[in-house]
């Protein structure tokens, strides 16, 4: 059933998607962190990803 | 001469760039030699009517849409003006990062970082979805700081979660505390046997850093977000994460802090409760709830109605001989409170008799919304309680206003007011120009996450406010509470130092700062014995 990563009292690793303050933050604390500089997708693909999925 | 001012606008079509970046761009502006004034920013409404107030709205600003990006700025001269729109070009073409641990994509951040167990995801809710269930299924927990997640999605994300045994925190979700340290918007609060699950951001720091203040500690904080206690959802994380703290052999009490549930909600959890947990509860609801306690949970569970009653009770709970030393400087006695005060409010006009306060932190708000409302006192607010109005423009305070400058509509577009304070600092002016206001309320919520100075940004505003008011013989009575601790980046000492050497008054929790503008603005007059019931009732919980 899981394949949940262990996460209470096991040294956090922190992928952070978004917001670069919070991965600032992080690397202030002393947690390991890397950075995701997302862009959401163009919005046409998008839409025709969402069609599509509907479809299939 | 001298006070002559030019102003220049550029909106750049279809250009989207994140609000902490524009405000960086607009403070760099503003240093600029001859910049008056300086406004880059997306534009939105909300924007447009910063623009306004800052007197720089104008005709191409106006013309401005949500996707276009605009630069408006008030300059001393034409020269510095010119130099300064070229400088905002420059700054808005400078490339966003460079450092060597940043990727574009999940996939190569997780080659760089294998063994992940944590995820914080903050991109637009639309897409928040997509990322998210990427990250679950590699079995990554994930804290969804995204707004605006479509119900289903959330419901989705958190079922497909909840089988796995994995959390999704949020969407919505400002705080976490994971082994000791700070997800998003949280405090550096020291670990300790106090677990807590939050459906309200503010909550659960207020919660948290009143525990580490009474000297007690966070085994861990987990938010699951406003979505998660309505029926939509059903309390599946709440739920999920009761289990994760029965099982965590740190954690020795389980606290939860949230606006009320919705009932069927309310009593699924406690049914799981029930089932599921042996240790002992402290329910922090903010607001009117009506609750049948199973009857697994009597006899261990307690029931609190503000932020403040909540952090004591569990205080009391771990440790009787702490609470004992904590209480008297935690709940302030009446009379003591009142003579404190008194000084102030006797400078008072007669017509002074309104309170506006003015917030970053939602629960902040509701909790004083509460509070008042105990009090019987008539307010307005943008965000109001059950039976309590709503402001039919919550940009203009009228009567007694409780305002959430953390609502949407102050926030399209623009960075939370936690990390950019200049909504606040002209909402302050507005409100010393009113001849009726007695007191102003203000939260300054510090932390990581927040802005590195709250109180030192408000400064120059308090300065002009009390001015404004002193120039025409009047006295305003300023009161400020400060969330946080000393371990945390701004350093909780220097930032109540700060605002008392402007003559604000700190006091040492936000209940006790609601209840310190209600009596200065009724000048005392709220001793009777009524209300000393309710100044004692609701800060003790009910054990039951």
């Amino acid at each position: 059933m899981s394949n949940a990563r262990k996460l209470f009292d096991e040294e956090l690793k922190v992928i952070n998607v978004g917001l670069k303050i919070f991965y600032e933050d992080l690397k202030r604390q002393g947690v390991r962190a890397v950075q995701v500089n997302y862009q959401p997708p163009p919005k046409l693909e998008k839409e025709l990803k969402d069609k599509l999925s509907e479809l299939l | 001469m001298g006070n002559e001012k030019v102003t220049g606008a550029l909106v750049e079509r279809n250009l989207m760039r994140d609000s902490l970046q524009l405000m960086k761009i607009s403070e760099e502006l503003k240093k600029l030699d001859g910049v008056i004034d300086a406004i880059v920013a997306m534009g939105t409404e909300t924007n447009k009517e910063i623009a306004k107030q800052l007197g720089l709205l104008l005709p191409e600003v106006e013309k401005a849409g949500d996707s276009d990006l605009f630069i408006a700025i008030a300059a001393k001269e034409e020269q510095s003006l010119k130099k300064a729109l070229e400088k905002a070009k420059e700054l808005l073409s400078a490339p966003i990062s460079g450092g060597e641990m940043e990727y574009v994509d999940i996939e190569s951040a997780l080659a760089a970082l294998p063994d992940a167990n944590l995820a914080i995801v903050s991109v637009p809710g639309e897409y928040a979805r997509d990322v998210t269930m990427k990250l679950l299924e590699k079995g990554i927990h994930v804290h969804l700081f995204s707004d605006h997640v479509p119900e289903e999605h959330e419901v989705e994300l958190k079922k497909y979660a909840f089988d796995r045994g994995l959390l999704v925190l949020g969407p919505g979700a400002g705080t976490s505390i994971i082994n000791g340290k700070a997800i998003a918007f949280a405090n550096a609060v020291r670990r300790g046997p106090i677990g807590i699950i939050a459906a309200a951001g503010t909550g659960l720091q207020e919660v948290s850093s009143l525990i580490h203040n009474m000297s007690l500690g966070v085994s861990h904080g987990l938010g699951v977000g406003g979505g998660d206690v309505k029926n939509y959802v059903g309390g599946i994380m709440t739920k999920l994460a009761l289990s994760y703290m029965e099982k965590d052999p740190s954690t020795k009490i389980i606290t939860m802090v949230s606006k009320p549930p919705q009932q069927e909600t309310l009593n699924s959890i406690l049914e799981y409760a029930e089932k599921n947990t042996t240790k002992r509860l402290v329910l922090g609801f903010m607001g009117k709830v009506e609750m049948n306690l199973p009857k697994g949970l009597k006899g261990r569970t307690s029931v609190a109605r503000t932020l403040h009653a909540t952090a004591l009770e569990s205080v009391r709970l771990v440790s009787p001989s702490i609470y004992e030393k904590v209480k008297d400087k935690y709940t302030i006695p009446f009379d003591k409170l009142n003579a404190m005060l008194k000084p102030k409010y006797e400078k008072l006009k007669s017509s002074q008799k309104y309170i506006r306060a003015l917030y970053t932190g939602g629960t902040l708000t509701s909790e004083s919304l509460m509070i008042f409302d105990l009090l019987g006192i008539e307010v307005y607010s943008n965000a109001p309680l059950k039976g309590q109005k709503k402001l039919d423009d919550p940009f203009k305070s009228v009567g007694n206003t409780v305002v959430d400058l953390g609502e949407e509509e102050f926030t399209a577009g623009r960075a939370h007011p936690m990390i950019d304070p200049t909504i606040r600092r002209l909402r302050l002016i507005e409100e010393a120009k009113d001849p009726e206001v007695a007191v102003i309320l203000m939260d300054f919520v510090l932390g990581y996450g927040s802005h590195p100075d709250p109180a030192g940004a408000h400064l120059d505003a308090i300065r002009e406010a009390k001015k404004i008011a002193e120039k025409d013989g009047r006295h305003l009575i300023i009161i400020g509470y400060v969330l946080g601790v000393e371990g945390d980046p701004q350093g909780f000492n220097e930032q109540k130092r700060k605002l008392e050497a402007e003559g604000v008054t700190v006091l040492p929790t936000n209940a006790i700062s609601a209840l310190a503008a209600a009596l200065s603005a009724l000048r005392g007059k709220l001793n009777d014995n009524r209300v000393r019931e309710i100044y004692e009732g609701y800060l003790k919980a009910s054990a039951e």
